[in-house]
Order: structure tokens, then sequence, then C-alpha cells
């Protein structure tokens, strides 16, 4: 039944995505092949006619020409080697005709119209060829003399090799690429293997390891595939009551039952929460090259871990990120939740001192660009930026148009910060008197200097006025009239009310520079610009080498139907609808890579393992029917990632034994096929709380700010010793994540760098993780901790009830006979050569050291 | 056999039996196991048979003088300058597109020629002086970043807007290391702001490649350490026999899984950092050099003693293997005010340690494997700032060079009459880096990690290797 119905939704989608081709064929604009051939046509038979070589020409132009540029520009411009730096090859005639991405390179005649001549002279920065060196000026004077001949070239080859066929960037021909498919319609295949898989999941894996001659693993013990989901699913494994209340429900549902408390478990949306906050390079703080906090951020992520809670449908989720701040809204409340929301685009890391504002404008639009591509599409869009993609369908064209719904886009506003005006995160305030406190505090740090100045006049003039010093007073009231009270100004008032009519303004001086408002609660939020436009091509990636103007609109490769974004509008709400849409838009796309990441954080490798990389240069899919089947599947739950989650996690395939086999290890080392479960490295932020739950001191009520106590400078440099502190007892994903100065055990364990979207975390083994796991002080702190726990709770019991409860508050596990032996003789022979006199505390000592020994094992590290 | 370039053995336990291979190896077999992405291969190194070409050096020890000397005050002396000194400074007079530069701010110090090569120095670097036949002195550097955050991160990385490997993290991977218990880049003193651990990270590099860092700018060498290198609570003793309860934990998990390279790797990765924390604090030691190499550094005297120690230490780490050290001041180059006066403050605090480095290696018949670079993130201004101070100056610049593969006594490029912009030979920061990864036997544009579908190099797409300045 369940089956059939899932059938039933993929055909629709299918014939949905079909028409929705057709649709959007008809009100396309010429397709780009189209229009490329006719420029070719024209231009060469324009040519043709104009000018026939002559035999002079060819001859100057064999002596002279050729040969120069073979030598300085073939390198970077040939048709043969398949160099075309700016579209342009100058080894054939037709190839200076049609010319690169700033149009044809040489005008017949008009030397100082040819824009090869131009670049040769050297005379504009902006154009400059070749680019290491000027031409010696007698190779320039015989190129211009070559054009003022009429550049006879007798070069007729056809440009065989750049028409847009072979040309990787060709949005039309990309559309053959597995990724821009629709979804497969596969009939559920039958499989031979007896032991019967529990869902359509396991029949596609079960399919493709038949075909290898591989059988699956047996199931996973329960005490393993509690372990597993509990971590899985919410970054921490199970207590012992826990554990215990699994190991004793034997109903035939006792596995679902605890899937879906997990799913409706806070601590679902902290561990998934963060699987996006890796995508979103979510930061407190700017990085790069002048590390300023975010003091805001924090709402972001607190906004994502309700959001994942909530399970906001992922279209909605994507759609608040991308244009929160330009939804309608029912509340304050809900309007702030969107404007905390839409903080996605400005959290990327900006260059903020010293370069062009054009150029940094590019280089923010860039960044969002790129982290959507990536987080979003797996595109590697950034690409396309200096020149069409080299693998993949997307030319600059699409890029610029991009581009310009994000350089439409203000993220960045010039406030007062660090005593002077600097561009830096766009903020708004919250709540219902949001903009007026919000408008009053930048205004106060606007003034503070003429604050201060007014505050030392009011002094000085309180120095004079109590000197009695009249003359030099009264001069001073002239100059300086705003810092004089007016009372103290009246002659007529007796001196010691003068005097105190002074200290009075002084007082208020003081109090106002000493005590400036509180920040008001505010959020990171982008605003449309006051006149959207569209953006011109960038040469070769230069911020200030324009070409073309392209129409703002998305990939081409997805599909070529009309864009209209509405006037004085950036086109925001149009991308993030885009971006899920199933009839003209990427939704294909996005519930491919979406199902592919949830697959990769379950099962611990993606389907395609490149998993922010869908493009020529990714991986293909082991299994592509099981990725679009799971991409049907979140389309057809209202792109519900819990619902998804649920149904991976309920499959026979993630309740599998990690136990190798040599026979199928012989055949597919790497377990693309899942013949086994993959075992996994806890992550930073699950080894820490798994650590500290442990010894009983893990406080699971959520955080806001962890940083609200560092000063604008978000790292401790020179005079500034305020430091992130690591040291709240709070589950690792609150923890401050300062661009370069991540908390240790973040930056040791390979946690994502937040300067960029990460969907796979790169997993290494290098020494400072040995040396964490041997000598850092939380992690002892942690170890005694737990053992004073089962030192204390357990007091009076045999020795190997104590190292039963250990193990089972560490791993979840009970130590086999040798296991409790080997850490009987360390306890006893480690507790002799301690010679300590206080029981309690040698006690203590080894059991600590036994904990931290339990901790540094694969055993707790590796999860099977 | 070099960590980079070995063939990748049957499986990752033959690896591990024979490990002779030291440190870098080990790390990689280790990590080789984890990394099953598609370019599982390239954790092991470069693909290409390295080096590329014929290596003049084997290691690079880098002085970063932090906040941008003054070109013009010690390496690149300006006649005119001193003459225009107080007037205003014409762009146009130079080529260059603006009116007013400002106004010309001469050199206070007296410049003379020195060694047999006949190098220009100004009289802040006496010690330095005396080595001048063993410098190479590229006096036309330019490059981007007016601001010392972007700077730094072009200087180190090559780039300032994206997060990118730095140069020792290139050179860690593209030589592998030679010690088996030291990492390939060390960064003494490294400074804390301006992209702070960006400048010696790895970025898309396997991990190992990361910079360990040796303290920070802000204190004192003496009192650095290494994160985690020691354990307060237990001594060596009680740590080894709890060590070996975690190995035989690790090794009877690894016997019932029959073979996985994570715990292969775990098990291969605790002796390591066992015996970083015995050579570690043995290479940082002080104690074994004689009184008459600490003279030469200047240690135990000031205001030369800390930069000495930072010295020192380099030498020792190139000694034991490491592939790149970097020593770098605190963040006091940036003169603003009083350049006359914090020149010589601070010049007095790294000549002697400087020209006793470059001393000690050549004793020792190291300087002509190690590649000595000195410089800065950028110059600063001809013209005044402040009254007494000069400003930031990416556009031209000087740094130097010694040893390995450097051609001493060499006085390369130059600037205009004012030290404004190099008119003669321009050197960009990404030509240095091409040239000293050249000297290193790497070819700047083969030495490539494949991360998030193209290929990266430090130098992105520029970078000319200068020739003329290579032995």
């Amino acid at each position: 039944m369940f089956l059939a119905l899932r059938e039933q939704a993929v055909f629709l989608l299918y014939r949905q995505a079909f028409l929705g081709t057709i649709h959007a064929m008809k009100k396309v604009r010429p397709p780009i092949l189209v229009t490329w051939l006719i420029c070719l046509l024209t231009a060469v038979f324009t040519m043709d006619s104009a000018r026939s070589a002559t035999a002079d020409g060819v001859e100057y132009f064999e002596k002279h020409i050729r040969p120069l540029l073979a030598k300085h520009c073939y390198s970077c411009h040939s048709s043969r080697t398949g160099k075309r730096e700016g579209g342009l090859v100058l080894d054939t005639r037709a190839g200076w005709t049609v010319g690169g991405d700033s149009g044809p390179a040489i005008m017949p005649e008009n030397v100082d119209a040819s824009l090869l001549i131009q670049a040769v002279r050297y005379k504009d920065p902006a154009r400059q060829m070749p680019p290491d060196r000027a031409l010696p000026q007698k190779a320039i004077a015989l190129l211009e003399h070559w054009v003022q001949m009429g550049a006879p070239d007798p070069r007729d080859k056809p440009m065989e090799d750049i028409t847009p066929n072979t040309d990787p960037s060709d949005p039309i021909a990309g559309r053959e690429h597995w990724a821009f498919q629709l979804l497969s319609q596969e009939t559920l295949p039958a499989v031979k293997t007896i032991d019967s898989p529990k869902s359509a999941i396991d029949t596609f894996i079960l399919l493709q390891l038949e075909k290898a001659n591989l059988q699956p693993a047996a199931d996973a013990d329960r005490r393993t595939l509690v372990r597993r989901a509990y971590l899985q699913l919410t970054g921490l494994p199970p207590t012992p009551q826990q554990l215990t209340a699994f190991l004793e429900d034997d109903g035939p549902d006792a596995f679902e039952k605890l899937v879906d408390q997990l799913l409706d478990s806070p601590r679902f949306g902290e561990r998934w929460g963060r699987h996006w906050l890796d995508l979103a390079r979510y930061a407190d703080s700017n990085g790069l090259d002048e590390n300023f906090l975010f003091r805001e951020a924090w709402r972001y992520r607190n906004w994502v871990i309700d959001a994942v809670n909530a399970d906001v449908p992922f279209d909605r989720f994507l759609l608040e990120q991308i244009a929160g701040d330009l939804l309608p809204h029912d509340s304050i409340e809900q309007r702030d939740r969107q404007r905390i929301a839409a903080g996605f685009l400005v959290m990327g890391p900006k260059v903020l001192l010293g370069n062009d504002p054009k150029e940094r404008r590019m280089d923010v639009a860039d960044e969002q660009l790129d982290t959507i591509g990536r987080a979003v599409l797996g595109q590697t869009l950034g690409c396309a930026r200096c020149h069409n993609h080299k693998f993949d369908p997307v030319p600059t064209a699409d890029y610029y148009a991009l581009a310009g719904i994000f350089t439409s886009t203000q993220v960045m506003q010039r406030r007062y910060m660090l005593g002077q005006q600097r561009g830096m995160e766009r903020l708004v305030g919250l709540g219902a008197d949001g903009d007026k406190s919000n408008d009053a505090y930048e205004k106060y740090w606007r003034e503070r200097p003429k604050l201060t100045e007014k505050q030392k006049h009011a002094k000085s003039a309180l120095e004079l006025l109590e000197k009695g010093d009249t003359a030099a007073f009264d001069e001073f009231v002239a100059k300086h009239k705003d810092a004089v009270a007016e009372a103290a100004a009246d002659t007529k008032q007796p001196t010691e009310q003068r005097v105190a009519a002074q200290k009075t303004l002084v007082a208020e001086l003081d109090a106002a520079v000493a005590k400036p408002p509180a920040i008001p609660p505010r959020a990171m939020i982008p605003s449309d610009e006051d006149k959207p436009a569209d953006e011109s091509i960038r040469l070769a990636g230069q911020f200030n080498r324009l070409g073309k103007q392209v129409p703002r609109g998305f990939l081409s490769v997805v599909s070529d139907a009309a864009v209209e974004i509405p006037e004085g509008q950036s086109g925001r709400l149009e991308l993030a609808r885009w971006l899920t849409d199933l009839d003209t838009g990427a939704g294909r796309l996005t519930a491919r890579v979406l199902a592919n990441r949830v697959w990769h954080h379950l099962i611990g490798r993606g389907i395609v393992r490149t998993v922010d990389n869908f493009g020529r240069t990714g991986e293909a899919p082991s299994h592509p029917e099981l990725l679009d089947h799971l991409a049907a599947a979140v389309i057809d739950s209202g792109w519900s990632m819990k619902s998804l989650v649920r149904k991976i996690v309920l499959t026979r395939t993630f309740a599998m034994s990690s136990l190798h086999d040599e026979a199928s290890h012989a055949v597919d080392p790497e377990n693309r096929l899942l013949w086994r479960a993959h075992r996994r490295r806890l992550t930073p932020e699950a080894l820490r709380d798994s650590m500290l739950l442990a010894a009983g001191t893990l406080d699971v009520t959520p955080l806001d700010s962890t940083v609200s106590y560092l000063g604008d400078q978000a790292t401790a440099v020179g005079e500034n010793k305020n430091r992130r502190r690591t040291d709240f007892p709070c589950r690792s994903v609150y923890l401050p994540v300062i661009r370069n100065d991540l908390p240790e055990l973040f930056d040791v364990f390979d946690f994502a760098d937040p300067h960029a979207a990460t969907g796979m975390r790169p997993q290494t083994m290098v020494a400072t993780q040995g040396l964490f796991m041997l000598n850092d002080a939380q992690v002892m702190n942690a170890a005694q901790a737990t053992a004073r726990r089962v030192l204390d709770n357990e007091s009076g019991v045999a020795p190997t009830a104590k190292i039963d409860r250990l193990f089972e508050l560490v791993l979840n596990e009970i130590p086999t006979t040798e296991e409790r032996d080997e850490l009987l003789r360390f306890i006893s022979e480690t507790r002799k050569s301690l010679n300590d006199d206080d029981n309690a505390d040698a006690d203590t000592q080894v059991w600590s050291m036994v904990c931290h020994a339990l901790f540094a094992s694969s055993r707790f590290q590796i999860v099977e | 056999m070099r960590c980079g370039q070995f063939i990748p053995t049957a499986t990752r336990r033959d690896m591990l039996r024979a490990s002779a291979g030291g440190f870098g190896q080990l790390a990689l077999a280790a990590m080789a196991g984890q990394r099953a992405t598609a370019d599982t291969l390239q954790a092991y190194g470069p693909s290409l048979p390295l080096p590329h070409i014929p290596a003049r050096a084997k290691r690079v020890i880098f002085l970063f003088m932090w906040g941008g000397p003054s070109h013009v005050d010690i390496f690149d002396p300006k006649p005119a300058l001193n003459a225009e000194s107080g007037k205003p400074l014409s762009g146009k007079s130079i080529g260059i597109d603006r009116d007013q530069l400002g106004t010309a701010l001469g050199s206070p110090f007296k410049f003379a020629q020195y060694g047999d090569s006949g190098v220009w120095m100004s009289e802040l670097f006496p010690h330095l002086s005396q080595q001048a036949d063993r410098m190479c002195v590229v006096r036309s550097m330019h490059t981007e970043g007016s601001a010392h955050g972007e700077a730094l991160l072009r200087l180190h990385t090559g780039q300032a807007n994206l997060v990118r490997p730095s140069v020792g993290a290139w050179v860690s991977y593209g030589l592998g290391c030679e010690s088996d218990s030291l990492p390939g880049f060390i960064t003494i003193s490294p400074p804390r702001g301006h992209g702070g651990v960006q400048n010696y990270g790895n970025a898309f590099l396997p991990a190992l490649h990361q910079g360990t860092a040796i303290g920070s700018a802000e204190t004192p060498i003496a009192q650095a350490a290494v994160s985690n290198l020691v354990n307060k609570k237990l001594t060596p003793d009680l740590q080894r026999k709890q060590l070996s309860l975690i190995q035989s934990l690790n090794k009877r998990h690894l016997r019932n899984t029959v073979e996985d390279r994570q715990i292969e790797g775990l098990i291969a990765n605790y002796e390591l950092a066992f015996r970083m924390q015995s050579t570690m604090p043995q290479v940082m030691s002080l104690a074994d050099e004689s009184k008459s190499t600490l003279d030469l550094y200047g240690i135990d005297s000031e205001p030369t003693d800390n930069f000495g120690r930072q010295c020192l230490l380099a030498r020792k780490f190139a000694e034991s293997g490491v592939r790149y050290i970097q020593v770098s001041t605190n963040y006091t180059w940036d003169h603003h005010q009083k350049v006359q006066s914090g020149h010589i403050t601070e010049s007095a605090k790294v000549d002697r340690p400087i020209a006793g480095l470059l001393e000690d290696l050549a004793r020792r018949g190291m300087l002509e494997d190690t590649l000595v670079v000195w410089g800065a993130e950028f110059g600063r201004t001809p013209m005044v700032e402040n009254g007494d101070g000069r400003n930031h100056h990416p556009q031209g610049f000087t740094m130097w060079l010694a040893g390995g593969g450097a051609r001493g006594g060499l006085t390369y490029g130059s600037t205009d009459d004012f030290g404004y912009a190099p008119v003669e030979n321009p050197v960009h920061m990404h030509d240095l880096h091409a040239t000293m990864l050249y000297a290193l036997g790497l070819d700047h544009e083969q030495l490539t990690y494949r991360h998030a579908g193209r290929d990266f190099r430090l130098t992105d797409v520029y970078g000319n290797i200068v020739h003329d300045i290579l032995t």
C-alpha cells in the first residue's frame, strides 16, 4: 500500500516536471546555441565578403604576425590547446573576428578601435596583454601595421572545437548530466534475499549487493543499535536508565517508539540543526582580516535549532533564510523570527578594511552565491565568476544573472564601532520598539565623541568657576556655551549655586559617558537595495572590468523559463521559491541534494559521497534509484526532514552490524554497496557532550548568547585580553564559534571551518587529537567527575560491579571478563604504586585514570 | 623514503607495521584510512613525483616583521627623498596617476654599502650588515592590501577574501617531513590578530599540514608552550601505564573488528602523541646550547633575548627535520608615529638574532639547504604621517632571502627615486611564493589540490618564478 502510493507520487512528479519543461519551452528566449551560431555565421560571412587576403598581406602575416601570436598569445588563447581565456582564441581568423567576452578583438583597418591593439599598448590598466609584461615596442608596431592593412589572415579553419556542443558550460547540453535529470520512477525490483527487507530503501541496497554477490551484515545487537540511534539523532548516548528502558521493552515496535521519541526530543534539533549550521557557515564573528564580533548571530543559531525541532518544511526553511525580511507577517514575533532567519545571508565572512567597496560588493555576492550553490544545489557556482565553468553547465552569464540578485541586496551598513564609522554587518532592532531603540543606540555612539568633548569642557568650566577666575570663565562661556549650565552662567546667582549647577551638569555628563545605553536586541538582516539592478559580467572576474549586462535570473541548465522580478525588488523571493520549485525551478536537484545529506549523516557516507558537489567533478551516485526514491519521498512528505530521517532510521540498512567480513571486504573494500554499517568517529560536539553526560555535569538547557561578555573584537589581540570562554556546561552546539579562534576541541577534532559551507567535515587523524585526549584538563575533569559518581553511588559495591557501572555509563556496554580483569589489574597495580595514605584521594585518582582511559579508547570515540 | 611520495601499500596495517617512515607517513596513513572520498589518494600528498625540479633548499625559515618595517629606512636608500623631505611629493613626477601623494619624509638613517657585493643597508642593522654577501635583497616587492589583515593573509596564504592554505602548509604538503615525531610546519609566536590562525592554517589541505603554534606573538617565547603537550595531573610513569591500558583496550577493539582503519589510526596516533611529548620539549630546550651560541643570538641579554630565543628555536626545528618554520615579531613595526625612534627600538631587538641565525646556520653547513626569508605584509610610505611617522605601503617595499637557492650579495629590482613603486623587475607576492616553492623543488603550477570541484594552488592563476634571484 505504502509503496503503491509512493510510485504514484513519483509518477505525478515526473509528469509535472515533464509538463513543466514543455511549458517552459514555449516562452524561452532563443536557445543560447542558436544565438551563438547566428553570431558566428554572420561574423565570418561579413569578414569574407569584406576582405580577401592579398598575397602580400599573407606574406606579412606569416612573416611577422603568426610568430608573434604563437609566441605571446597562444598559451592562453588557442583553440588547439583548448585555452580560451576571456573566451578569445587567436589561432584562427574566426577566433579574433568573433572575439571573446568583450567582443571582436580586431577591427580590420581600425587600429585604435581594435581591442587587441588597445591591450598590447598597455595604456589601460584594466586591459593589458600579455598579462605578465608588455610586448616590445617593435612588436606592437608590427601588429598595428597589420591591423591597418586590414588584418589579412589566411587561417580559415572553422572553430569546431569551440562550438558550444563541446563546451562543458553549455547549459542545454548540461541537462544530460544525471543531477539535472527527472527523478527516475523505477518500479521496485524484486530481490532474492530470503531475509525480507524492511522497506523500499533496503530493497534498493539489497539489489546492488546481490548484483555483486554480497551478503548484508546481520542486524547489530540492540545495545549497539540504541547507542547508534541516540548518537545519530540527538548527539548524545543513552543514559543507563534510557538504555535499560529500551532493552526491557520487547514489543515489536520498541525501536519505532524510541525513534519517534528521539525525533520529538529537543535534543534532535541541537544535533540536526548543527548539520545545517555547518552549511550556513554559522559563526559568532566575522573572521578574515578584522575579526569583529557578530553579537547577534546566536539568534540565528537558535532559530535553526527551533526550526529543525519544529520540522519546518525545507522549502519554507529556505524561503525564510533567503528572503525572510521580505515576507508578510501576522505579528511582531513572526516578523522578528523571519528577520532572524534572513541572517543567513549576512553570516558570511567579509574583508572589512582597506579593499575597494566595489570589489567588496562582488566578493560578498560571490560568497552568498557560492554558499547557496553548494549548500542547496550541490553546485560549485563560484567557478563561473571569472570564466565559463570549466566542467559544469554554468556559463558566466548565469553567474552574473544570480549575482545581480545579491548585489541588489545589502548586507552591510555603516555603523560606529571602536571609535570610528565602519562598514559592518547590517542590523535591525527587534521587538515592537526595535527600530526606535536601535536608532537611539546608534545615535548615542555616533554622538559620543561630541559628548566626551562636552564633558571635558564642562569640567574645565567648573574649575574656572571654583577658582573664581571670572574673566577666564566668561571667555570660556563665550566659546563653549553648551558645556556650561544655564544657572552657572547666570552671574546674578550666588557663586555657590552656580558651582552647584555646573556640578550637576558635570555629574550628568559623567553618568552619560560612563553608562552608554544597553545594547538593544537586534538581528543580522539583509535588505533590498533602493534601486535593485541587473549586473554586468565582470571580465576575468575582475570587479572593475565590465562586460555586457545580464538580466537577473537563475541557472539556465535547470530551465529556460523567463524570470519575472517585480520592479524595485532584488529577486531574492523569486530565487528562494525557484530553489524548491518542482515545475520550472531547481526543486528536484534541491531534493536530491537534501536527501543525500540526510543519508550521509545517518549512514556515514552519501549515496553521492561528494555531498557538496553534484557536478561533473563530483562522484556519481552509488545507488541512483535509491537517491531518487529518497528525493521523491522528501518532496512527497511536503519537504519534511524529520519524516525522511525516520524513514531511513527504520530500515534494516541503518540497523546493520558494522562487523568486518573478509570476503565482502575483498570485493568492496570501501563499503560503497553497504554490506555492513560504517563505523564513525564522534563529532567533537558529541565527544564533549558524551563525556559531560557521563560525568553528570551536562546542563541541557538551551542557551542564548555565549559571547555577550566579549567586546567588539572577537579575538584577544594586543591590548584586548578578553577571549571566548568554553567552560559553559551547556551542549556544545551553544559554545562560541569565533572564526579563527574555535574552541580547541572543535579545532582539533575537525569541526566545520565556519568560513565556508561544509557538508562533509574533514576526517583526520593527527597527533594533536591524541595529545588532546591524553592531556586536556576538561577531559580529565570529566573523567574525575565520572569516577566520583561511580565511587560515591556504588560505595560498598565490589570493584567488579563498579567497573560494570563505569562501562555502562561511558560505553553503554557490559565488559567482557577479559576486560574486567584487565581493568581490575590496572587498578590494583596503580593503586599500589601510588603509595598514598589518603585512601579516598588515591581511589579517586586511580578510577579517574581508568575512566580517562575509557574516554580515550576507540570504543568511546568510534561508534559501531 | 620521503613521506610525500610513497606508494600506498596494500593495507594500512602493512604500512603501520613498516612504519619506519616517520610522522608524516604515519599520520598520512592513518588519515588515508579515514578519507574515503573520491580524492583519497590526495591524502598521501601530491600525485606527481616530487620534487618537480631539482631542489635548492630543503626547508624554509621565514622571519616575519609584523606591522611593516620601512624599506626606505633600512634597505632602499633614496637621496632624492631626503632632498625633497618636507616638500609635497607629486605622483606625476614618478609616473603615478595622482597629483599629490603627500609630503615627503626623508630617512634620518645613514646608509652604506656592505660586504664584497656592496649591498646597501642603513645603520639600523649593524650585525646583519656583516652578513650582506649572504643576502639577496629584493627591492621591488609589491602586493595588495593596505590594511594589515588583508595584507597578512595575502603574505601568508596568497589570498584574503577566501580561506586558503598557508605557504607553510603547501610546503609541508609538497615535501612531507623528515622527522618521525615533529610536524612539518611550525610557527613560533604567531599573530593572533589579522587573520590569526588562518595565516598558518591548512584550509582544505589535510590537517597534518596545519602549522603547529608555539605560543603567540603576545607571549614571551620563554613562557610559550605547545597546547596539551604536558599532562598536569599524571607523572610520566603513570601516564605511560595509562597509555598501555588505552592501547590494550584499543587493540582488543581492533581484534574484534578484524580490520578497521580508524582504530588503527587511533592507535598509531597515541604512540605518535606520546613520542611528541618527549621530543618537543627536548628540541625546545636550549639547555644544551653553548654559551657562544647563545651569545651569537643575543640570548640572555636585552633587548635581543626574546627574538634570539625564537631564532635559535627555528634553527633547532630546522635541524630536527621541520620543513617550514616561521618566526614572528610582536605587532611592533607599525610606526604611524615616531618612525625613527620606533625603528631604532625594533631593529635592535632583531638585528643580532637574525645575523646570529644566518651565521649559525652557515657554521653548521645548514645555510646551503635552508632558505631564509625576511619580510613583512608591506612596507611604509615615503610620505610622512602624523608629523613623524609613515603609513602602510603595499605598492613597493623590500624583502630579502638568504641561504638555500638565494643568490647572495645580489640586490634585485628597484623602486623609483622616492621608493614609492617598483620600476625595475617588479616582484609580486605571488612571484615570491612561486620562487620560494621553486627553490624547494616544487613547481607552483603543479603543486595543486583538488577541492570543491577544482584544482587549487598557492599562486591561484598568478605567479612568475624570479629565476634571477636564485642560484
